[in-house]
């Protein structure tokens, strides 16, 4: 199986590969934690409880968005370790640490896109956060979507790309 | 000591900067903090002594490659090194050509700071 965005390239399990690396190399350096991957998802998810989603676009050969789902209390600790100080409540700080780390994941996946780095543009950050919300992607883009588990939470990271003409 | 001026969108990553900066045992003084360039540019154009621009690429109002294209053409010559998550060639490559002096990839660890901004503090 491969992505529609990707028949010349990509296959989605190196996509899934690529999801994954970028997400522990992210969450082990700048969140210090060690989250642990699980079977990918055939479907994404799309309504999200007491959640914050980020979001980064892709634009250029190729386009999409990658988004990284956490429940609000795992968000929470993830802001308190990158900050260095305890973060309890939903704030600026956890909306930018959230925003940051799909920047990061938007930059890691990115660099296996585009040969140069000028052929991929990445949007700004966009957060979404809120106690019952669906995320549709109106694109009939296929994606990965891959959940990771950090003790007893869960989070999801997702990918959709389209390969541009 | 050197005063440095971060460049970033990120609070986060501001103050992950500064927590890495210190933790590297860098010789570093005051810290000056700036959201996008244009706000970097209003630093430098205070008066304040800064040996050291550390910048992001992906800014709103004004991009890290801008950035340090108003700071050359106003006859600046302090280091700037930029961070980012934009690691491609041709990118670094651009950012070189308007005057930066390296750059360094998000995530980075205290360790890869140290190493790129030892020689340049």
């Amino acid at each position: 199986m491969s992505l529609d965005a990707s028949t010349t390239t990509f296959t989605v399990e190196q996509l899934a590969t690529y999801v994954i690396e970028a997400t522990r190399e992210v969450f082990s350096t700048m969140v210090m934690m060690d989250p642990i991957d699980d079977y990918p998802l055939k479907e994404p998810v799309k309504r999200f409880k007491c959640s914050i989603t980020g979001m980064v676009g892709f634009a250029g050969i190729y386009s999409g968005v990658i988004s990284i789902h956490c429940p609000l209390d795992l968000a929470l600790k993830m802001t308190s370790n990158m900050l260095g100080m305890e973060c309890e409540e939903v704030n600026e700080d956890l909306n930018d640490a959230i925003g940051e780390i799909a920047n990061m994941l938007g930059g890691n996946i990115k660099q296996v896109l585009s040969k140069g780095g000028l052929d991929v543009k990445l949007s700004i950050p966009t957060v979404i956060v809120g106690e019952d919300y669906t995320v549709n992607s109106l694109s009939d883009s296929d994606c990965v979507v891959i959940p990771f588990h950090i003790d007893d939470n869960r989070f999801i990271v997702g990918l959709t790309l389209t390969k541009e003409d | 000591m050197a005063n440095i001026l971060i460049v970033d969108d990120s609070s986060t990553m501001r103050k992950i900067i500064s927590r890495s900066l210190r933790q590297a045992g860098l010789s570093v003084d005051e810290i000056y903090e700036a959201g996008d360039g244009i706000e970097g540019l209003n630093v430098i154009a205070s008066g304040k002594t800064i040996g050291l621009i550390l910048s992001d690429i992906n800014m709103p109002n004004m991009d890290g490659l801008e950035f340090i294209k108003q700071v050359r053409a106003n006859g600046n010559t302090v280091p700037v090194v930029m961070i980012t998550t934009e690691g491609g060639e041709e990118i670094i490559k651009e950012a070189m050509s308007n005057g930066a002096s390296d750059s360094i990839k998000k995530p980075f660890t205290p360790d890869q700071l140290q190493e790129k901004l030892g020689k340049l503090l």
